[in-house]
């Protein structure tokens, strides 16, 4: 079967500890649960947490929503948001599976982006190998105001940005990023191909600012 | 001596024994110079701090196996409701003991130390949900037991979350979310059986789901006067609003179409005898693809101009919320064997398959975009501005003999051979026919029986089409002449 992937990297920072780490853990279980109630979701998409500090680690590699558990996050360190870049390519060169004459291959994946900060490695490398890969919507968010809007465009078009990190709104994004996950879900089942826009997703909830 | 002489013996003894501890403890006292006044209290002190290091020690020995525990960084995998679940994981055994594990039995699963040291967790789960489990163990004796909560999580059972809904076309009559039809032609003059026609659609548990209803849809039919089979198939697309209309304007259209032109047209029958006998005559073939393109295509064509009026006379209705494939198929059986011509556009798949000679004919090519979705529809204009368009779209054949013709909507070919190249690959033919042949016994779904005149096939095939398919469950049409 077709497997629509679904990419998370998250910026464990150290700006990100406290609250704002907590309310990330708290988000990927109420996403999860969330997917797992949804018939599409939890036959079709696949979900990989990346984090980035000081490096970039793939926490969870590309599971199926019914074996999906939460990893331990930990915020510490800076903010290599390139290397989680490159490092997202890497993987899914080795993960999604390309269409063959015998096979078809899995959907185009879906990307989500989650950073309180400025790069603190080079991006130029990292948005490179990235852009390389074909994928399917990629949404960026900056968390707070210590994120800069103008790098995550750079990355991709859809970026939005969460006027705090509290764990209300940081929740909001994550009930969102359900919901686009559902909505992408549903249309590749039904054969309409991959949402590519901002615009075809679910709209987004107050919290969460479409950045133009 | 007697039990109490004895007694008293030993008593003694140790009285004697104690008091020789007591002297020896007062010399060392004595010796340090501390204070008769202060012996008291040097000893609760010492005592107590003895006593301290020892319960400090104890409780380490504990911490250092609690840890030692953590670091093996046991998880229990999720499980799925209704489906065995087996968990497994060993624990020093050596440095613990009674170990329990609580919170399990009301999820219906069972803890059990298999050989020492190795645990298992089994059962089939029975509600969904995360869940805490508490595990629980003695380390050192005299220190508390030591507890670890570990989280598991429970999937409902996939198929248990979709819904199942009726449509409001269905509601209203207006169009039902399944259906299913048996044509059963008579034996000919001479009694040999002739072919019957079981065709079945059913709305795609994604529709469902919603209650959106069905978009493919099929229309077959036997022309007793001119002998001609027509069987069409059309699936409107999920995102069009107006497709389930679309996929119903095609079917239908082309079939009346096709049947006007077949109906007492002996000089067609006349054309393709003709040309069977003489195959390198091209004159005669152009004759009967002339009749073939009148029929076939000028009635597809006839289809695509039928929805675009339609579209005009319904208020705020475009020709693309009507975008439906379609793919029809007329034949008929002569002495020397059987003619067929098609007409194809978009995805799905059509073909002759013949079990005897191994063979598998293609009526056409699917159109497949680099992704999926990507399919090409009726209601496009370029379709039929296209200049090759018979050649891509167009197919007739001639064929001895064969076992089965089937049209079938992307809902079926899809799940059933996924790409191109395997809907040329016989085997794989070979299987789906099995498939129908002998069902999906692990979720209870018979086979489909097709023996001549058996028009409980027509059930059995909707039931059939119920088949799960991971990912698979758009509106599924199969349309089977035998």
């Amino acid at each position: 079967m077709r497997k629509l992937p679904v990419y998370i990297l998250l910026d464990c920072s150290g700006s990100m500890y406290g609250e704002p780490i907590e309310a990330v853990k708290n988000g990927l279980q109420v996403l999860t649960g969330a997917l797992k109630q949804d018939p599409y979701a939890l036959e079709t998409a696949f979900l990989s947490v990346i984090t980035f500090d000081s490096d970039a680690k793939q926490v969870v590699p590309l599971t199926e929503i019914a074996n999906f558990q939460p990893p331990q996050l930990n915020a510490s360190g800076c903010t290599a948001l390139g290397e989680a870049l490159s490092l997202v390519a890497k993987c899914a060169d080795k993960e999604v599976v390309k269409t063959s004459e015998e096979k078809k291959g899995d959907w185009k994946p879906l990307v989500f982006i989650m950073t309180d900060g400025e790069p603190t490695d080079d991006l130029n490398k990292g948005l490179a190998d990235f852009k390389q890969r074909k994928w399917g919507t990629v949404v960026a968010c900056a968390a707070g105001t210590r994120a800069n809007t103008d790098v995550l465009k750079k990355i991709t078009e859809n970026v939005v940005s969460l006027d705090t990190t509290d764990t209300a709104t940081i929740q909001k994004f994550f009930k969102w990023v359900s919901a686009s996950v559902s909505a992408n879900s549903m249309r590749v089942e039904e054969g309409g191909g991959e949402l590519t826009s901002l615009g075809e997703l679910p709209p987004p909830p107050p919290e969460v600012n479409i950045v133009i | 001596m007697n039990r109490h002489q004895r007694f008293l013996t030993r008593h003694n003894g140790a009285t004697a024994r104690l008091n020789e501890a007591a002297r020896s403890l007062e010399r060392l006292i004595s010796r340090l110079g501390i204070p008769a006044s202060q012996k008291e209290q040097f000893m609760s002190w010492a005592l107590e701090s003895l006593w301290n290091n020892f319960t400090e020690q104890r409780m380490n020995q504990r911490i250092i196996i609690e840890n030692e525990i953590r670091n093996l960084g046991l998880r229990f995998p999720n499980g799925t409701v209704r489906k065995t679940y087996f968990a497994e994981f060993s624990l020093p055994a050596e440095k613990i003991s009674d170990v329990r594990l609580e919170g399990i039995s009301e999820l219906g699963l069972e803890f059990k130390e298999t050989e020492p040291g190795k645990y298992t967790l089994s059962g089939v789960p029975a509600i969904h949900g995360d869940f805490n489990l508490t595990l629980s163990f003695n380390t050192v004796e005299g220190e508390p037991r030591s507890v670890f909560s570990f989280p598991v999580a429970f999937n409902p059972d996939p198929r248990s979350i979709w819904k199942d809904m009726r449509s409001e076309l269905n509601r209203k009559g207006i169009k039902p979310d399944w259906t299913t039809e048996y044509v059963k032609v008579p034996a000919d003059e001479n009694g040999n059986p002739r072919k019957d026609i079981v065709a079945a659609s059913i709305q795609g548990r994604s529709h469902a789901h919603e209650a959106r209803g069905r978009d493919d849809h099929f229309a077959v039919e036997y022309c007793p006067d001119s002998e001609w089979y027509i069987l069409a198939v059309a699936d409107g697309a999920g995102s069009a609003s107006r497709s389930w209309r679309g996929s119903e304007i095609a079917c239908n259209t082309v079939v009346e179409h096709c049947r006007e032109l077949l109906s007492g047209n002996e000089d067609f029958n006349k054309a393709i005898a003709a040309y069977h006998a003489d195959k390198e005559n091209i004159p005669l073939r152009n004759e009967v693809v002339r009749y073939v393109y009148d029929i076939v295509l000028k009635g597809a064509h006839k289809a695509h101009k039928a929805i675009i009026q339609e579209a005009a006379d319904t208020p705020d209705a475009k020709p693309r919320d009507y975008a439906t494939t379609l793919m029809f198929v007329i034949c008929r059986r002569f002495s020397f064997g059987w003619f067929i011509a098609s007409f194809w556009v978009g995805d799905g798949a059509m073909a002759v398959y013949d079990e005897n000679s191994g063979d598998i004919k293609l009526l056409g090519k699917p159109d497949e975009g680099e992704f999926s979705g990507q399919t090409r529809f009726l209601t496009m204009p370029e379709i039929f501005s296209d200049k090759d368009i018979v050649s891509k779209r167009m197919r007739m054949t001639i064929m001895p003999e064969f076992t089965s013709l089937f049209l079938m909507s992307d809902g079926v070919s899809d799940p059933m051979f996924e790409t191109d190249r395997n809907l040329n690959d016989f085997t794989k033919w070979e299987e789906f026919n099995s498939l129908l042949k002998n069902g999906f016994p692990e979720d209870e779904i018979p086979g489909v029986d097709l023996s001549d005149d058996n028009e409980e096939a027509q059930d059995q095939l909707l039931n059939w089409l119920k088949f799960w398919s991971p990912g698979n469950h758009d509106d599924r049409t199969l349309v089977v002449l035998h």
